[in-house]
C-alpha cells in the first residue's frame, strides 16, 4: 500500500503481524536499555524497539509517523525492563486501532503503568529472583561448585522467554490485561517474598563468617564468649551483625555504599584488636 | 603476573557484561559469574568462585531500584580476582581491600556513561524531526558504546597499571601491616551481612518474620550439625592414619550442607502460603453459607 493512501486515523491500515512482535522482542532483548540516560531514562529505547513497526503502521515519510515518533520518544519513560513490553503490546493494540488519535491515550497508558510495573518488576525480577538464585549460586560457588551459576542462567533464560511471551499477550488482550494481571501478580509476589525472607534467614546463618575471638578472664575464669553464644543458638553473632546493619540502614542519610564501608572499617578495627575473627 | 592476553579478555568481558545485565540478562553481569569467568581466564577457578560468591552475597540487596547508580560488584570482583591470583593475595583480603573499593569507584564511571547518553538522547530527538531513521539507529546504539566504555576503561587501567601498586600492598599486608591484613580478611567474612540487611529492608520482613526465623534456625542447626560431622570424619581419618589402619577413606562420604535442599524447604513454605492465601475467598463464602443455615 502506498503511503498516500491513508485511513482517517492517519494509519495505512496496516495489521501488525506475529513477525512484527517477534522483531520487537528481538530488539527488546538486544538493546532496550542501551540509550538509558539521566534525563529521560528509557525514552529513546521505547521508540527504538517499535520503530520498524511504526514505520509500517503510519507509512514512511509521513507527517503522522513523525508525530507518533515524537510522542513516543520525547517524554520521560522508565519502567522495569522485564515488564516494559506489556506497555508496548497494549500501546500497539491501541495505535493500530486508533492511529494518531490514540496517541493521547497511549501517553496516559505509559505514564500510568510505568510506575506500578516498575515496582512489581523490581521486586520480582530485580530483587527476589536474584536473591534466591544469586544466593544459591554464590553459596555453591564459595564451596567451589559452579553449578549454581548455571542454574541461575537457565532460570534467566526462562525469564527471557516470558518477556517475549508477554508482548504477544499484551498485544492480543489490550487494556483487559491490566485488570486480570494485577490480582494474580500480587498473590505471586507475596508468596515469592515468603521464600525470599526464608532464604535470607538461611543465608545469614550460613554465609556471615565471623565469631567472637575475645576470651576475657573474669574472676580468674576464662570466659569463652563464643561458646556461650553457641549454647543460646548457633550463629548468633552473624544474626546480631545483620540486625545492626538493618538498624543502621534505617538511619537518615544512610546509603548501602556507606553501610558497606562502615562494616569494612568496624571489622578491621575489631579484627585488629582480636575481638572478632573469621569463622 | 597478569598477561596481556588476560588483560585483553577481561577488558572485553567487562564491556560485554554490562550490556548483558542491561538487556538480555543471563546473569553474566552478576558478581558470581564475573568471579567464575575471571577465575577461568586467570587459571584459578576456585579463587574466582570464592571472591565472586562473597561479593554476590555482599550486594544481594543492592538491586536496580529506580535506575539509580549502584556499587559495581561485577567489575570489583573482576579486578579483585585478577589480583588475588596474579599477585598472590589471600581471596578474603582481595575482596575487602580491592573488590569493594573498585566497585565503589566504578559508580562514578557509571554516572559518566549515563550522562554521555543524555547527549545521544538529544541527537535521537533531532533525528526524528529529520525522519532520518538510519541516524536514529546509530545514535541510539552509540549508547551501548558509552555503557561499555564506562566499564572497560577503568578495568583496563586497573589491570594494566595497578599491578605494582597491588603487589606492594600485598607485601605490606603480609609484613608490617599484618594487623590490617587480618582485619581485612575479617571484613571479607562480615561483608555479606550488609547484603542481607539491605535485602531485608526491601522485603516485607514484618509481615513474614516467622519465615525469617525459620530459615535462620533451620540453616543454623543443620549447618552446625553438618560441619561437626565433617570435622568428626576428618578426625577419624587422621586417627586411622596414625594407627596405621590404612586408608579407611571417608572423605567424600560427608558433604557440606546443601543450600539447594534448604531452598526447597523455602519453596515448599512459599507454595503452602500461596495455596492458603487463595483459600480465604472460598472459606468466607462457606462461612456465610453456614450462617444462613443457622438463621
Amino acid at each position: 500500500m502506498s503511503s498516500n493512501e491513508k485511513l482517517a486515523n492517519g494509519t495505512t491500515g496496516y495489521k501488525i503481524t506475529k513477525d512484527d512482535l517477534a522483531q520487537i522482542n528481538r530488539r527488546n532483548l538486544l538493546g532496550f536499555q542501551d540509550g538509558w540516560n539521566y534525563e529521560r531514562m528509557q525514552h529513546s529505547g521505547y521508540l527504538w524497539i517499535i520503530l520498524p513497526t511504526l514505520r509500517k503502521l503510519y507509512g514512511d515519510g509521513t507527517p503522522e509517523l513523525k508525530e507518533a515518533c515524537r510522542a513516543q520518544c520525547a517524554p520521560f519513560f522508565n519502567t522495569s525492563n522485564f515488564l516494559n513490553t506489556i506497555i508496548t503490546g497494549i500501546d500497539l493494540a491501541i495505535e493500530e486501532e486508533e492511529g494518531i488519535e490514540g496517541l493521547e491515550a497511549v501517553a496516559g497508558l505509559k505514564t500510568g503503568l510505568m510506575g506500578p510495573l516498575a515496582s512489581i518488576g523490581d521486586s520480582i525480577f530485580g530483587s527476589l529472583l536474584p536473591t534466591i538464585f544469586g544466593a544459591l549460586a554464590a553459596n555453591m560457588a564459595m564451596n567451589g561448585n559452579p553449578l549454581g551459576i548455571f542454574i541461575w542462567v537457565v532460570v534467566n533464560i526462562l525469564v527471557d522467554w516470558f518477556r517475549c511471551k508477554q508482548t504477544h499477550m499484551a498485544y492480543e488482550q489490550g487494556m483487559k490485561l491490566v485488570t486480570t494481571m494485577s490480582d494474580r501478580l500480587n498473590a505471586l509476589t507475596d508468596a515469592a517474598s515468603v521464600m525470599g525472607v526464608f532464604m535470607v534467614g538461611a543465608l545469614v546463618a550460613t554465609n556471615v563468617g565471623i565469631v567472637i575471638a575475645a576470651k576475657p578472664v573474669i574472676g580468674g575464669v576464662t570466659v569463652d564468649l563464643q561458646n556461650i553464644c553457641n549454647m543460646i543458638c548457633p550463629k548468633l553473632v552473624p544474626a546480631a551483625l545483620v540486625g545492626f546493619v538493618y538498624w543502621l540502614l534505617g538511619k537518615k542519610g544512610m546509603t548501602s555504599t556507606k553501610a558497606i564501608f562502615i562494616v569494612l572499617v568496624l571489622s578491621i578495627a575489631l579484627g585488629a584488636f582480636g575481638i572478632i575473627c573469621k569463622g | 603476573m597478569i598477561a596481556w592476553w588476560q588483560i585483553l579478555l577481561l577488558t572485553l568481558y567487562a564491556g560485554y557484561q554490562i550490556l548483558d545485565e542491561l538487556n538480555w540478562y543471563t546473569c553474566a553481569g552478576s558478581a558470581v559469574f564475573s568471579g567464575m569467568i575471571t577465575g577461568l581466564i586467570m587459571g584459578d577457578l576456585q579463587t574466582g568462585l570464592f571472591i565472586g560468591g562473597s561479593m554476590q552475597l555482599t550486594v544481594l540487596g543492592v538491586g536496580t531500584f529506580g535506575g539509580a547508580s549502584r556499587i559495581d560488584a561485577n567489575s570489583g570482583t573482576l579486578v579483585a580476582t585478577a589480583f588475588a591470583v596474579g599477585a598472590g593475595m589471600n581471596p578474603e583480603t582481595a575482596l575487602a581491600a580491592i573488590g569493594v573499593p573498585v566497585a565503589a569507584i566504578l559508580v562514578y564511571t557509571d554516572i559518566a556513561g549515563r550522562f554521555a547518553n543524555t547527549f545521544f538522547g538529544h541527537m535521537c530527538d533531532a533525528d526524528i524531526e529529520k525522519m532520518n531513521w538510519g541516524a536514529y539507529n546509530v545514535h541510539y546504539l552509540l549508547g551501548a558504546v558509552s555503557w561499555m566504555l564506562s566499564r572497560m576503561i577503568p578495568v583496563f587501567l586497573a589491570l594494566a597499571f595497578g599491578q605494582g601498586l597491588v603487589e606492594g600492598i600485598t607485601t605490606a599486608l603480609n609484613g608490617d601491616w599484618k594487623w590490617l591484613g587480618d582485619g581485612l580478611s575479617v571484613a571479607g567474612g562480615a561483608l555479606p551481612a550488609v547484603g542481607f540487611a539491605i535485602l531485608l529492608r526491601y522485603l516485607p520482613v514484618k509481615k513474614h518474620v516467622a519465615y525469617l526465623l525459620l530459615g535462620f534456625v533451620v540453616a543454623a542447626l543443620f549447618g552446625t550439625a553438618f560441619t561437626s560431622i565433617m570435622n568428626l570424619n576428618a578426625n577419624i581419618v587422621a586417627v586411622n592414619g596414625a594407627l596405621g589402619k590404612g586408608a579407611v577413606d571417608m572423605v567424600g562420604m560427608f558433604n557440606n550442607m546443601s543450600m539447594l535442599a534448604i531452598a526447597i524447604i523455602g519453596f515448599a513454605l512459599s507454595l503452602l502460603y500461596y495455596k492458603n492465601n487463595q483459600r480465604p475467598v472460598a472459606a468466607a463464602g462457606a462461612a456465610e453459607g453456614d450462617d444462613d443455615d443457622e438463621l
